[in-house]
């Protein structure tokens, strides 16, 4: 690479014979990338930055839209470190994100399994799979909403044909977990596609080796299929955690926040837009904000690892 | 053929009907539902609900009672336009991060990490800016929002793209005496071109099923498809005729674009990191 870099830079210079224009000397190798580069760095600058410092500066502030804004110091801190309202949906949506990464990587890895072989139509079903993943998640959370209903409902009423019976769905006790469902209905597909194509690119000699020896399909699994697909699994739960921690087009869809279903996000919106709580919502935002540069850093350093072997 | 290999057989082939089934069960209800009369839709029997008189009522109220179309409009304005800014602003930045590495990586991670960004922390600030700046409900407020959003995501997907192409190629044409600017436009952008189509696809995606900053940024002028559905839920009538009809559109072009994107599906939502 570096070499490369080098070979670019004399060839560049070979015709610096009079003097460059303007144009010539942005084309000009050391200048050309950052040329490239602007536009981006103005646009992360203005529309990065500024929330960023918008937020640090309002988290320090008490006072609402119309109010005056007057300096509290950490007063917004400590009372969020105090506030159950906050550790409430914290709590619950660390529950929904373990509940939906469990299920979605337990059912991804069956159907991968179960799908890593030649079988007739194998495009269609890999290909239909696919299609929860793009669609809108606020109108799939109105249909489900929709399919779940108590009395109207399919899903109740296919309950009640087979014998089990209707299920409140949206009660207090489980609406969280019917979250957690329908999250993991759209996202299922997303391991399941990731290791099934992790699946296919393992070594088949290993296997056969494996085979031979009489090692069981199961030792095989532990020993084999799953330390070579770490990586992968890596990477599906850093990225659905990303996705999951901010979980909110569900709720509006669904539950609107009540019957125990208010997550961080939910929170930070209705103090933000609801109460217009500046200062506070600016300080949950800050908190949100925290975490999640946690799980980018370590994200970041996982997919820059997988994009350079692949 | 042996017993046990029928029996292994059945069980596969029923478990690949049940997972086919929970997925596009649901989707199947989309279209069933949209084609019902109120009456089929608030029934008790199973049976009605497969065996019905299929109607366009649902859509003729869709597009005559509420302001479908213009809220279609707006949402194809918005997620073209915002998807074509990034383009512009994401292309030539992806090619500078994989050619010379600029900003040796701290850039690129700044770039990923405002995709990480909690939307919800963005939302406030940009609210009260764009309220004195006069931007609420505005088309030009919601693609500069798409825009950022999407622009980091663009960049590091296509960084992947332009990651595969050989630099011998590049060292090939300079020798052969292009510019650098040439170089780009003449041999390095046809061959990223298929990573160039799907980012700009998974970009159109996430603006047109984008809902949290359509919601909060927008009341009437710039109401986009999605606000516009979720409005039928949550009101004192629940309208879920006109909302399965304006679902079952809404949902169309992410269900095309997902059958005829299979391979690159995996690709884009790992940022590139896994191939698919």
């Amino acid at each position: 690479m570096s070499n490369a870099k080098n070979n670019l830079a004399g060839i560049n210079g070979l015709d610096t014979g009079r003097k460059p224009t303007i144009w010539e000397k942005l084309s000009n190798e050391k200048y050309f990338k950052w040329v490239l580069l602007a536009p981006l760095i103005i646009v992360l600058l203005i529309f990065m930055f500024y929330p960023l410092i918008y937020c640090i500066y309002n988290s320090f502030m008490e006072g609402g839209l119309g109010a005056e804004s007057v300096f509290v110091g950490l007063k917004n801190y400590r009372y969020m470190m105090r506030d159950s309202s906050f550790w409430i949906p914290f709590g619950r949506t660390l529950e929904a994100l373990v509940v939906c990464i469990v299920a979605e990587l337990l059912i991804g890895m069956g159907i991968a399994l179960l799908w890593n072989r030649d079988f007739k139509g194998q495009n269609i079903f890999r290909g239909i799979i696919l299609f929860p993943l793009l669609v809108a998640p606020l109108i799939m959370s109105l249909v489900w909403n929709f399919l779940l209903e108590y009395n109207i409902g399919f899903v109740n009423q296919l309950l009640t044909a087979i014998g089990i019976g209707k299920v409140e769905w949206w009660s207090s006790n489980i609406a969280l977990f019917t979250i957690a469902g329908i999250t993991v209905w759209k996202w299922f597909p997303f391991s399941a596609a990731v290791l099934l194509a992790g699946l296919k690119s393992l070594p088949k000699d290993v296997f056969e080796a494996s085979r031979v020896d009489g090692a069981s399909g199961w030792f095989t699994f532990r020993k084999l299929t799953l330390p070579m697909l770490s990586p992968l699994i890596i990477i599906i739960v850093l990225l659905r955690t990303m996705w999951l921690i901010r979980l909110f087009d569900p709720l509006y869809g669904t539950t609107r926040g009540a019957a125990n279903t208010e997550l961080l996000d939910w929170m930070v919106y209705r103090t933000s837009f609801v109460y217009f709580d500046v200062g506070y919502g600016s300080t949950l935002a800050i908190m949100s904000l925290y975490i999640t540069i946690i799980i980018a850093a370590i994200m970041y350093r996982q997919l820059i690892r997988a994009l350079k072997s692949g | 053929m042996s017993k046990k290999f029928i029996l292994k057989r059945t069980i596969f082939w029923i478990l690949t009907i049940i997972i086919i089934l929970v997925v596009i069960g649901p989707l199947i209800w989309i279209y069933l539902t949209a084609f019902k009369s109120p009456n089929d839709i608030f029934t008790s029997e199973l049976s009605r609900q497969f065996i019905f008189t299929p109607t366009l009522d649902n859509f003729k109220r869709l597009f005559t009672q509420f302001a479908f179309f213009g809220s279609l409009l707006n949402t194809i304005i918005i997620s073209v336009a915002s998807t074509i800014i990034v383009m512009i602003i994401a292309v030539p930045a992806a090619y500078s991060f994989s050619r010379w590495n600029t900003g040796g990586g701290h850039i690129l991670f700044v770039t990923i990490s405002t995709r990480m960004f909690p939307a919800v922390v963005a939302a406030l600030p940009f609210f009260i800016l764009f309220r004195n700046l006069g931007l609420l409900d505005t088309h030009i407020g919601l693609i500069l929002l798409y825009m950022y959003f999407n622009v980091s995501f663009a960049t590091f997907l296509l960084y992947g793209f332009f990651r595969d192409v050989p630099i011998e190629l590049e060292q090939a044409a300079l020798i052969d005496g292009y510019g650098r600017f040439n170089i780009f436009r003449k041999v390095v952008l046809p061959l990223v071109l298929p990573g160039i189509v799907t980012t700009s696809v998974f970009c159109l995606i996430w603006s047109w099923n984008e809902f949290l900053y359509a919601f909060l940024f927008t009341r009437s002028s710039a109401k986009t498809m999605t606000v516009l559905i979720s409005s039928f839920w949550g009101s004192i009538e629940i309208q879920y005729g006109p909302m399965a009809a304006g679902a079952a559109i809404g949902v169309l072009p992410t269900l095309i674009a997902a059958w005829f994107m299979q391979r690159y599906i995996v690709r884009g939502l790992t940022f590139g990191a896994v191939k698919g």
